[in-house]
């Protein structure tokens, strides 16, 4: 694994990369790689044992430059097809988690001619109606002074999934942990916070322009993003399979089953 | 010089909960259930604590306060301008204060630039015009992005200045509220503008901000140990550092106050009204019970290396001034100032001493304390701790403060 920084239009984006193979190109969300930890996790792990992985951290998190200037997700595609030039990436296999499976959706439906293919695991970025996405800004604020169960329920399958108590650990946990986390609240409440909420009602309308091949993967209990979401990203993505649950598994599946997630989304490429 | 000026604050809670409120609800913020709202009690509540409020008046307070907050108990003004508005019908002498209109919950603050003019006009320029952020609640209330809040409170109240003293039309070409026109009417009827108060919680970037602009600084910590006197300290040195100098009327405190003919009938009238203000009104705001709204990391409205800072310095599930378990944890945080007019005299002083503050911002009316205890307070207050007070504080100030330009009392100028 390696760290490096890229310069692009004066802004600096921090990113890791790992492994050999086709470039694969992967969003984070909450629990993961840049929002609660320096280096990959398993997940990514395993994907690099297969492809060249590439994970940018998103503006204002790890040590990407913040931008101010990013108030809708138009603005966050754009800094994405800033990093795509400067990486002179022009064919890839797309993979996103959560907020990074929505910014991946919208970059495909705007140039579906660069991805090779889309994979959306747990993704936000769809208005279902009746189907609101968790509120992830509220679950942060400690219960009692200090206790984070409530979000790890809601990213994980349960308050007391051992790696949800790692990642979001109760009372004073790591600092540099903690701003991290921070840090990803803070880029999510740029695009997510406001209605509309961790979604742009115009995306649904523009998923039948991603032609390339795509997996939809959900956790059995997701408790941010709710399932509809997933299988309507899999009946509107006009070349998707039917949606994937993983079972026992909550909203962050490549963190709780890192072997499944990757060893089916591994599959999925290679096919 | 003047001396120590003395607001009586209403937060207007709601006052009629049962008594297992706190054993039930989870919070008294953002999800309270509304179905609690019993209009059998609350016809007339307004009118109640409106009375109270023109009845300082009556008293020789300096002002009235009111501040807004959304879908909670613990004050009932989503429009504090709405009360301002009938204080400058029931009300002749005291100054009008609200404290704040949140300005990013305005999708344009023109609005409250128009409605602060009306009510400087409709009160014959006795508004004092607070600006306030907002904080975690508001944040929920009304899905207000943290990332940028900062910012786009400042432009707003800089548009509403300029509003005020800037003849129109203009363009506002701003970041957040890009505006084509401009062109207030009515105009505040104080010049060059209405006294601008900004609350802030001891952040060095919001003292920065109020000191360049010249404005006064309200701290809007409820407790008063040695960090009212740290808070009074630093803002001075940021003054400084902005060519200006320190006088007691460029800072504010808020504190609450229940005064009695002795000690012990002062704590037993108030104790209820007090812990209920305390567990109920508190909890989801200052109180680590249930979920705590307003600090976390769910509201990033500072940058990581602020956060950073501030994570240094705290300890999780500390307890808040909602959390003391006894009237001595209670009367050691210096909130809440009970007792006869000598005891509330002589703690009161010791703060001024100290933190030589010049704006005395106070809570009487706590909880559900009734309307009939309320008003007694407030009139010994007036009668028997306010006199001696501003004679004590006069003399500290002038001693301290010999070169100060303080601006006079309430003259509107043409």
């Amino acid at each position: 694994m390696s760290g490096r920084t890229l310069e692009i239009n004066g802004r600096k984006v921090w990113l890791l990369e790992s492994g050999k193979g086709a470039p694969l190109l992967y969003l984070h969300g909450f629990a993961d790689v840049h929002s609660v930890k320096e280096s990959w996790i398993p997940f990514h792990e395993k994907l690099a044992q297969h492809a060249q992985v590439i994970a940018p951290a998103h503006p204002g998190c790890a040590q990407t430059d913040e931008n101010k200037d990013i108030d809708i997700i138009e603005d966050v595609v754009f800094h994405y097809l800033e990093v795509l030039d400067a990486l002179k990436l022009t064919q890839f296999d797309l993979v996103g988690s959560c907020v990074g499976g929505w910014i991946a959706a919208e970059i495909a439906a705007r140039h579906p001619e660069k991805i090779r293919k889309l994979v959306l695991i747990g993704a936000t970025g769809l208005f279902v109606e009746g189907a609101l996405i968790g509120d992830v800004f509220m679950m942060a604020q400690p219960e009692y002074g200090s206790s984070y169960a409530s979000l790890r329920e809601m990213l994980f399958s349960g308050a007391d999934q051992p790696d949800a108590l790692e990642m979001f650990p109760d009372g004073k946990g790591d600092l540099e942990d903690e701003v991290r986390r921070y840090q990803m609240l803070r880029f999510g409440s740029r695009i997510g916070f406001k209605p509309p909420y961790f979604y742009n009602r115009s995306l649904k309308n523009r998923l039948h322009r991603i032609s390339c091949p795509a997996l939809v993967v959900w956790g059995e209990k997701d408790s941010m993003v709710p399932r509809v979401h997933g299988e309507t990203y899999a009946r509107l993505l006009p070349n998707a399979q039917p949606l994937k649950i993983i079972v026992h598994a909550g909203h962050s599946v490549h963190a709780e089953k890192p072997d499944v997630t990757a060893q089916m989304v591994l599959n999925f490429l290679a096919e | 010089m003047k001396p120590v000026q003395l607001f009586c604050w209403h937060f207007m809670a709601y006052p009629y909960l049962d008594k297992d409120f706190d054993e039930k609800q989870y919070s008294g913020w953002v999800t309270v259930p509304n179905s609690l709202w019993d209009n059998r009690k609350a016809r007339g509540l307004y009118q109640e604590y409106i009375d109270q409020l023109a009845y300082a008046d009556e008293l020789g307070f300096d002002g009235m306060v009111l501040n807004e907050h959304h879908q909670n108990i613990y004050g009932l003004m989503p429009s504090p301008n709405l009360i301002a508005s009938a204080l400058t019908q029931r009300t002749i002498r005291g100054k009008i204060i609200v404290l704040g209109n949140l300005l990013p919950l305005h999708l344009n603050p023109m609005r409250v630039a128009e409605e602060y003019a009306m009510l400087d006009q409709m009160s014959n320029g006795r508004l004092i015009a607070g600006f306030a952020p907002g904080g975690g609640p508001e944040t929920f209330n009304y899905d207000v992005p943290s990332a940028n809040t900062r910012e786009k409170f400042w432009e707003a109240a800089d548009l509403i200045v300029r509003s005020w003293t800037e003849d129109g039309p203009f363009a506002h070409e701003g970041r957040y509220f890009p505006l084509r026109y401009v062109n207030l009417w009515p105009k505040p009827l104080q010049k060059p503008f209405p006294p601008v108060w900004i609350p802030g919680s001891r952040s060095p970037s919001t003292m920065a901000e109020v000191a360049k602009r010249g404005y006064c600084y309200f701290l809007s910590s409820r407790s008063h140990g040695g960090e009212t006197h740290r808070a009074q300290q630093e803002f001075a040195a940021v003054l400084e550092k902005h060519g200006d100098q320190y006088h007691p009327f460029r800072f504010g405190i808020l504190m609450s106050t229940y005064v009695a003919e002795t000690d012990q009938q002062a704590r037993q009238e108030c104790e209820e009204g007090v812990w209920y203000f305390l567990k109920n009104c508190l909890k989801g705001h200052l109180r680590r019970e249930g979920r705590q709204l307003t600090y976390g990391p769910g509201v990033p409205y500072i940058p990581a290396a602020a956060w950073r800072e501030y994570l240094k310095g705290y300890t999780p599930g500390r307890k808040l001034l909602g959390d003391v378990e006894n009237w001595e944890e209670l009367d050691a945080s210096q909130s809440i100032i009970v007792g006869s007019p000598e005891t509330v005299h002589r703690r009161i002083q010791n703060l001024i001493e100290k933190a030589k503050v010049g704006n005395l911002l106070i809570q009487f009316q706590l909880g559900n304390m009734p309307d009939h205890l309320a008003r007694k307070s407030m009139k010994l207050f007036a009668e028997k701790v306010a006199p001696a007070l501003r004679d004590d504080s006069l003399k500290q100030f002038t001693d301290e403060f010999p070169g100060a330009k303080v601006e006079q009392a309430a003259e509107a100028v043409y």
